[in-house]
């Protein structure tokens, strides 16, 4: 089991209130359940108090890197001690 | 050689107008003013672009660039005004990039955009006024650059870039710059940049916040953020809801400038293999260093 850091950066940050969590995971797929479990409902709450209707979990909206690396892109699932998970949301507009 | 005359001929003609202005500093400095400017362009038959080069490569300051030369120096100014950035979009974000460089004296701006103002775009884009709603946006923005800097070269497509023009729209670029407001194009855009080996500088807003990344041919992007299949690549974010305000808009295209104006001169560090996250909400500016 490692023990990870979580980074939320920009409107995440905002909503969530906190900039950083520690989350204990073998594997980038128990990283993300524990993720939507503790964070999820209230980032959801808070965008739809912004009038923003988000389906799925943290990861189907949101930008996530381990480490700099975009999940998708990632050779490895698993976790080690010390990696960091950064969760943003996507900025499209112009 | 302009009207018969040789470079030599043409640098001192430049010279002998040059006067002296006391720099805010208290330094003396060479200048010569846009009437000048305009003058020798004449009677020379040269661009007044041109006569600004020459001026400059003699430590000559045209008037209107006294503010870069500390920033920038002569030499990053020279460099500018032979430059040529494309501005993908002119709308929230290109727009202020457009009257930014423009102001700073790019030489040669290629602007690209099928748009016209509307009402909507009145909040955040400079260039749109009441009076000019339902005008292409490229016609409004080269009259604007021709107003502000008539040195500046400026050439208009008024069409919507896409993955079949791309490379042929930007293929005169130095660098290119995000004006776009959907992620698929700016996704064709970083594809073609990488295909003709020019820099791009993303950028994005959303409500108080942006995004911005400097991207070189061989540099981690925003491919490596998003699928590049549209299939999966959302067109529009969170912005469709909370919003694109006017000061975001100009925070990040001022970022954007900033970027760009360093790649050109050499001056600075650019945003490369990172992306910067501004949040204007709680003032926090985080970079996160991206890797394949």
């Amino acid at each position: 089991m490692a023990l990870i850091l979580v980074r939320f950066y920009s409107l995440w940050r905002s909503y969530l209130g906190i900039d950083s969590a520690t989350l204990q995971a073998d594997n980038i797929d128990e990283a993300l359940i524990q993720l939507d479990e503790k964070f999820g409902s209230q980032l959801r709450e808070k965008l739809a108090d912004a009038g923003i209707r988000l389906d799925g979990k943290i990861q189907d909206y949101s930008l996530i890197l381990l480490n700099g690396i975009a999940l998708r892109n990632l050779k490895s699932n698993a976790l080690k001690e010390g990696d960091v998970l950064h969760v943003f949301p996507p900025a499209v507009g112009g | 050689m302009k009207n018969n005359k040789t470079d030599k001929e043409i640098s001192r003609h430049i010279a002998q107008s040059a006067e002296v202005c006391i720099a805010p500093d208290g330094k003396e400095v060479l200048v010569i003013s846009l009437k000048t400017e305009a003058s020798i362009a004449n009677s020379l038959g040269m661009s007044a672009k041109e006569v600004e080069i020459t001026a400059l490569q003699q430590g000559i300051v045209p008037r209107r660039y006294l503010r870069n030369i500390g920033t920038i120096g002569l030499d990053g100014q020279i460099k500018l005004l032979q430059s040529t950035v494309a501005v993908v979009g002119a709308g929230g974000l290109g727009s202020a990039v457009i009257e930014l460089l423009a102001r700073h004296g790019t030489g040669h701006l290629i602007i690209i955009d099928d748009d016209r103002f509307a009402e909507q775009n009145l909040n955040r884009q400079i260039m749109s006024t009441e009076q000019n709603l339902g005008k292409y946006k490229v016609t409004i923005a080269a009259r604007r650059v021709a107003r502000i800097n008539s040195a500046i070269k400026v050439t208009a497509f008024r069409q919507r870039l896409t993955r079949e023009n791309a490379r042929n729209l930007l293929s005169d670029a130095d660098v290119v710059a995000d004006g776009l407001d959907n992620l698929p194009s700016r996704l064709v855009v970083e594809q073609a940049c990488r295909e003709l080996g020019i820099p791009y500088v993303y950028a994005s807003i959303a409500g108080f916040s942006g995004q911005l990344m400097t991207i070189f041919p061989q540099d981690v992007g925003l491919s490596s953020l998003y699928d590049s299949s549209s299939d999966t690549t959302p067109e529009q974010g969170i912005e469709t809801t909370i919003g694109n305000p006017p000061a975001t808009a100009a925070m990040i295209a001022a970022l954007e400038v900033q970027e760009i104006i360093k790649i050109i001169t050499g001056v600075g560090i650019s945003v490369r293999n990172q992306i910067l996250l501004v949040d204007a909400k709680e003032f926090v500016i985080d970079r996160i260093e991206l890797s394949r």
